[in-house]
């Protein structure tokens, strides 16, 4: 009998630290979060940029590291250094918008026409910025 | 006469003004390096917003520390929540000046060695920074690059690994491209 909970339990170690080490050193170097996959908090441009300018330290507690979704009109499309597409959201402040880094090369529409899209907010510069966005919806008519 | 004087003053302010050129990006780039021969340990940010001032040298760059992207999730997540303490002090900057900016001659292409000084503030502590770097022209619009190291410690970051996973010494490299 003692021989068997000896068994089972060496077992159950054996197990465990095998998941902890697949977790630690190999699910975590290849599995990154997905922004697809979440749930995000829905917002407008105009809404998130006026938290952040009213009371960074609580739009922070509310956005900061979490899935943000939000629609607006594309202001700027660029190339950040890395070869990233970055597009530029109009909030109703000239001077601060909603600054994107997308996850991948996809097409994207025009400056000026609408766009739904989906990131992780990183805080806030000049603009708020999200990280890793992916295009939820986007108008390619115009 | 004291009031010529004033207008004199705001006059040339303005003219001032006018000729200084403001060079700025959003999508600067930022590596973070701090490799033990027991780990690689590496991140790199895209999203620096720097601006820096053609006549008086003036420069400043931000970074948030959550737009540091590591390979590994895990290691980002423990350097983010554990290290930088991201949710509390989610921002670092460096302001300074260079202040050899007078030996760079913005409107002809070239490769100019630059010195900055100034103020490197990550994890809310803030210390005195003094490096070179390279400043290239090419058609018309600077890159700044510069690689220097800072101590860990200095910024009141500890963990357990830091010196033995972790390299005490962090090396930062930076290349910003303005517009």
């Amino acid at each position: 009998m003692k021989k068997k909970i000896l068994i089972s339990l060496t077992a159950i170690f054996v197990i465990s630290a095998f998941c902890i080490w697949y977790y630690v050193f190999q699910y975590s170097k290849t599995h990154h979060r997905k922004v697809e996959t979440e749930n995000a908090i829905i917002v407008t441009p105009d809404q998130i940029v006026k938290a952040y300018q009213n009371n960074e330290q609580a739009a922070n507690k509310s956005y900061l590291n979490k899935t943000i979704q939000l629609t607006g009109l594309i202001a700027k499309r660029d190339k950040d250094q890395a070869g990233h597409i970055t597009l530029t959201i109009k909030s109703g402040d000239p001077f601060t918008n909603v600054f994107c880094t997308l996850k991948s090369l996809v097409n994207t529409s025009t400056p000026d026409s609408l766009i739904t899209i989906k990131g992780i907010c990183s805080g806030f510069l000049s603009d708020v910025v999200l990280n890793d966005a992916i295009i939820v919806n986007q108008n390619k008519e115009n | 006469m004291k009031k010529v004087t004033i207008l004199l003053v705001l006059l040339f302010t303005c003219f001032a003004l006018q000729a200084q050129k403001i060079f700025a990006t959003k999508t600067g780039q930022i590596k973070f390096n701090a490799s033990s021969p027991l780990e690689k340990i590496e991140a790199v940010n895209n999203q620096v917003d720097s601006k820096m001032v053609d006549k008086t040298g003036q420069i400043v760059f931000s970074v948030l520390i959550k737009s540091f992207r590591f390979e590994n999730q895990l290691m980002e997540d423990h350097f983010n929540e554990n290290y930088l303490e991201t949710s509390k002090i989610p921002k670092a900057d460096f302001k300074g000046f260079i202040s050899n900016i007078t030996t760079v001659d913005f409107s002809k292409e070239g490769r100019y060695q630059i010195e900055l000084n100034g103020t490197l503030t990550i994890h809310g502590v803030s210390q005195k920074v003094s490096t070179t770097g390279t400043l290239t022209i090419v058609g018309s619009k600077p890159t700044i690059t510069g690689i220097f190291k800072i101590k860990i410690k200095d910024y009141g970051i500890t963990g357990l690994y830091i010196g033995d996973k972790i390299a005490s010494e962090a090396e930062i490299n930076v290349k910003c491209e303005y517009q």
